[in-house]
């Protein structure tokens, strides 16, 4: 392997060249001044830039090679954790992302009827006007809380809570309670911390349930599995379909859905009653080891044989394999878990062998429970305290649902209080990078909740689905065309910074929040000139200049000192396998079997999950990775397809309880009889979505809203559907 | 800015997951049209009977042959295999006969039927990334593989790298380096735990089928010349022949006139 040339050759190659040049005149338009003023660009409109990815929340540390002031190629930089020199298909089609011919530009305001996709086009300065009216009225009449905010996962999305909080609603709405709900609120409270860190340097065995890493990639830990895989560690990989990361399973087992506990319950048992547990570790660090082998016995390998598919052999040789590799063992706590009703069983199990096998703390151990309080270092603007908010919040949290962490809430419940009403009705919605059109299960109930909307504005970069049915669209800058605030990852803060200049008039999330928070009256909460001042006040504890982050692409952290101590973050300072939160909230303190629904004889499990080429419902637009990706099909058995008379290639109509859809057919052997798969994200409505719409069908038009009472957790995989030629 | 003596590269289709980070990688760094592409997923995809099912693909494109037949095929030498590796292409001296087309092997150089002979390039193909390589920088496909499926590097090195692979892992792959001697050899090597006919390779002898039709060729001349000298005896003989034969007939009217 050969290395990188460095920046800095590139820029002596550079200056080399520009020397002498007319400045103004020669230059291209379109050439990221910052990156132009900080020599990382030369006169000419090329260099190299470092900055980060956008495609999905993982975040590699990229380059990008700008030529005449354009992106033309984006390489993953080989001095970030996340990427190390690699990028996913995904990371290298961004720049398709920037220059999707359908890209909004301008700030747009409906004329036709919502849904319609008539809008005209307008300045900045009256699209923020309209916005800030609207949402004043809003609250003058109804309270502040009758505003929804709701926004996925993103850089600025700290700004966006600070606009939320400072207009004093406490309606928010995540992706996550469609996401990985069962998952966090399983770990905090089982180990204290919300997603343990995977290692994976001295792995021998790897459980996964329905974790598709070889598909749903995080470029440096798909990389790291890839590594441990090649190096001869045993994967044995639950899931009802043959993903890619099945082919490369030691065991792939194809169990039944919603049954993934009954298997893990099963293994444990097997484990304590055999006494191959970490005794040590467990009596020091865990709650419950006291009662569990009682507590477990019930759940035999035969009991767990009839539930599950799997023969009561295999799950006692998986159980014996992972205990014999001790510390070495790695349970993997998935991503998103939002399948069933039963999920945040499954993940306490998951948590369970973990404790069990001592890989948590110990050294060597391939779970990492420590806690990464990193964001602390940075600064941040200065700002008054948050009103106080006394309205109830939509989604029920807490009132309803306990347990569920407020950053987490619960998606699906808002929705379907703006449509009841109850405990009050909600007028307006301000939503940024988000599609809950398409995210959110029950589509046709989404809709009715738009409809119940005063106003709705979306801030977003193309023209989606939930854009397409909003008041008011405004236009961001895609992230090779703008800043963010810093991020920081393993002991450094790492910059997203302009490779290009915005097209259009688009502009960055940090400078809409804070035009429309002036707007509102909310000045005093936005104390940044720009975007740069915004990340200078973000490195003064640093001692770093703004200039050399830009250079560098990041920013040295200054180490954390840790404490030797083991303890965990919960009420007993100990890992709680026996949890008394649980119990006082009225569910099992122990990790425990819930019989979930089953499909009646004509009907399959409707499953989903991700392919390579995309991520959630944002990137089935871009062109590239549309080149790219297999056109989506509803998977069935071939030999279910047969009995059914229905044929590769064929196109049928999927019917569940909410919705009907329509879809190609793939007869594959790929996949369990009583299931068929749909690739999620694709089915959109917006037209103006030139290379999306008409491409494949909607999942969220099929799945029906069910959330579990602990987690808030929706479960996307409980839906059933009957099929026939269309 | 290399040290690399002969730039080759070893795919390992255990480790290939399909995510297609190369394709789009390759795509955006050549800027490939939209609707082509220089490298395609190759294989059996998903095989066998659920549940015993085995997966198997491979990333196609150029081998970058030690002795390219498409090389051999063209009769404009629009085609060329660098010294250190590389088999390359030049749009400009191509006329767009698609010889090379019939000649490989392994299906690699498309023709561009959009742009046709108007507009000039008809061939489009794998150019090992020369922008890249001799700017010390990996290929686009392999420096994006996430699996480390994609290597690069120098070809001896890297065939040592394969067998090694194969003997720490026995039972893991086929006990064979596709493209260490197939065809004479090729700068695209392959490992694979599947019959490399699944991964879409063809089964071809050492010697390279340019090599038996290139020394077919060489004998062309000397052929010529040889033919050329037996046919001059030949027909000398005949002339001496008919000469005595003329002689003879000759005397004898002399006799007979006697």
């Amino acid at each position: 392997m050969t290395k990188m040339i460095s920046r800095r050759d590139f820029l002596k190659l550079g200056a080399a060249t520009a020397g002498g040049l007319a400045l103004g005149q020669m230059l291209p338009p379109r050439v990221a001044q910052a990156a132009r003023e900080a020599g990382q660009i030369n006169a000419a409109g090329d260099g190299y830039v470092h900055s980060m990815c956008e495609m999905c929340v993982w975040r590699c540390g990229l380059i990008a090679k700008v030529k005449d002031g354009k992106v033309v190629k984006l390489d993953g930089n080989p001095e970030h954790p996340h990427s190390r020199g690699n990028l996913c298909p995904r990371g290298q089609s961004g720049l398709m992302n920037t220059y999707d011919p359908d890209r909004v530009l301008t700030p747009l305001v409906r004329v036709g009827k919502r849904g319609e996709g008539l809008f005209r086009q307008t300045s900045w300065d009256e699209a923020l006007d309209i916005v800030a009216s609207n949402m004043l009225k809003i609250k003058q009449k109804y309270g502040a809380e009758a505003m929804v905010f709701s926004s996925t996962h993103n850089l600025s999305q700290v700004q966006f809570e600070n606009l939320l909080y400072a207009f004093g609603s406490p309606n928010y709405g995540t992706q996550r309670s469609l996401c990985f709900n069962a998952m966090i609120t399983a770990f905090s409270l089982t180990y204290g911390v919300e997603e343990p860190a995977r290692k994976y340097d001295d792995v021998e065995f790897i459980l996964m349930v329905g974790r598709n890493m070889m598909e749903a990639i995080s470029t440096s830990e798909t990389s790291e599995l890839a590594h441990a895989i090649d190096r001869g560690a045993k994967l044995v990989y639950l899931d009802p379909r043959y993903t890619k990361t099945a082919s490369k399973a030691t065991q792939w087992i194809p169990i039944r859905p919603g049954t993934d506990s009954a298997f893990l319950l099963a293994m444990i048992n097997v484990i304590v009653s055999n006494e191959l547990a970490d005794c040590e570790f467990v009596k020091q660090y865990v709650v419950g080891c006291d009662g569990i082998q009682a507590e477990m016995r019930k759940y035999t390998t035969q009991w767990a044989e009839k539930i599950t598919g799997v023969p009561a052999a295999t799950i006692e040789r998986i159980a014996r394999d992972y205990a014999a590799a001790k510390h070495n063992a790695l349970a993997h706590p998935g991503w998103r878990t939002s399948n069933f009703i039963n999920s945040f069983q499954t993940e306490r199990a998951i948590a369970t062998l973990n404790a069990i096998s001592g890989n948590v703390l110990t050294p060597g151990g391939c779970l990492s429970a420590d806690v990464a309080a990193e964001g602390e270092a940075l600064g941040a603007p200065p700002q008054p305290p948050y009103p106080r908010v006394s309205a109830l919040r939509l989604d029920g949290t807490p009132w309803k649902y306990p347990l569920v962490p407020l950053k987490l809430g619960v998606f699906q419940e808002l929705r379907d209080a703006i449509i009841t009403g109850q405990p009050y009705q909600a007028h307006g919605w301000f939503i940024s990078r988000q599609n809950p059109i398409l995210s959110l299960p029950d589509r046709a109930k989404t809709l009715e909740a738009f409809s119940k909307m005063d106003f709705i504005t979306t801030v977003d970069i193309i023209m989606n689905d939930t854009a397409w049915f909003s008041d008011v669209v405004l236009p961001e800058a895609s992230y090779l065309e703008r800043y963010d605030p810093l991020l920081p990852v393993d002991g450094k803060a790492f910059i997203r910074q302009p490779v290009v200049e915005p097209q259009g008039v688009a502009k960055s999330a940090l400078w809409i929040y804070k035009q429309l928070g002036e707007r509102l009256g909310l000045g005093d909460y936005f104390q940044y000139e720009d975007e740069e001042d915004y990340i200078r006040q973000q490195l003064i504890p640093l001692g770093v200049s703004l200039e050399e982050v830009k250079e560098e692409g990041y920013a040295e952290m200054p180490e954390e000192e840790k404490s030797k101590e083991i303890t965990f973050n919960t009420p007993s300072g100990k890992i709680e396998v026996y949890s008394e939160t649980l119990k006082n909230a009225g569910f099992s303190p122990w990790p425990t079997w819930e019989e979930p629904p089953m499909p009646k004889e004509d009907e399959f499990y409707l499953l989903t999950g991700k392919v390579a080429q995309h991520t959630q419902f944002g990137t089935q637009n871009n062109q590239l990775l549309h080149k790219y990706s297999d056109e989506p099909r509803l998977w069935m058995n071939a030999r279910t397809a047969a009995k059914m008379d229905l044929e590769d290639g064929d196109w049928v109509e999927i019917t569940s309880q909410v919705g009907t859809a329509h879809s190609l057919l793939l007869a594959t052997e790929a996949i369990r009889p009583d299931c068929v798969y749909l690739t999620p994200g694709y089915g959109h409505l917006s037209k103006g979505l030139k290379t999306a719409y008409g491409v494949g069908a909607s999942d969220s038009a099929l799945h029906v809203t069910y959330t579990d009472p602990i987690s808030g957790g929706q479960a996307l995989s409980q839906t059933f559907v009957t099929v026939k030629k269309a | 800015m290399t040290d690399i003596k002969h730039h080759a590269y070893l795919f390992d289709a255990t480790r290939c997951i399909d995510c297609r980070a190369c394709m789009v990688a390759c795509s955006v760094e050549n800027n490939i049209d939209m609707d082509k592409t220089r490298i395609w997923v190759a294989g059996i995809g998903v095989k066998g009977e659920y549940p015993d099912l085995q997966r198997g693909t491979m990333v196609s494109h150029c081998m970058h042959c030690e002795h390219p037949d498409c090389m051999s095929a063209c009769p404009v030498g629009a085609y060329t295999k660098a010294e250190d590796g590389p088999v390359t292409y030049n749009p400009d001296l191509c006329i767009g006969c698609r010889y090379c087309m019939n000649a490989c092997p392994f299906g690699v150089p498309h023709f561009d039927y959009d742009k046709g002979i108007i507009e000039g390039a008809f061939i489009d193909k794998c150019t090992f990334c020369p922008q890249r390589i001799y700017n010390g920088q990996e290929p686009a496909c392999v420096q994006t593989c996430p699996t480390d499926a994609l290597e690069y590097g120098d070809r001896a090195e890297l065939i040592k790298i394969a067998h090694e692979r194969i003997a720490t892992h026995p039972g893991r792959y086929i006990d064979h380096v596709y493209g260490e001697f197939e065809n004479g050899g090729t700068s695209y090597l392959v490992l694979s735990h599947i019959p490399f006919s699944e991964l879409g390779l063809p089964a071809l002898p050492e010697t390279p089928v340019n090599e038996v039709s290139e020394k077919v060729m060489e004998m062309t001349i000397p052929f010529a010349l040889g033919w050329g000298v037996v046919l001059s005896g030949v027909a000398a003989g005949v002339n001496i022949y008919n000469k005595k034969k003329e002689k003879a007939s000759a005397e004898e009217k002399v006799e007979e006139t006697k």
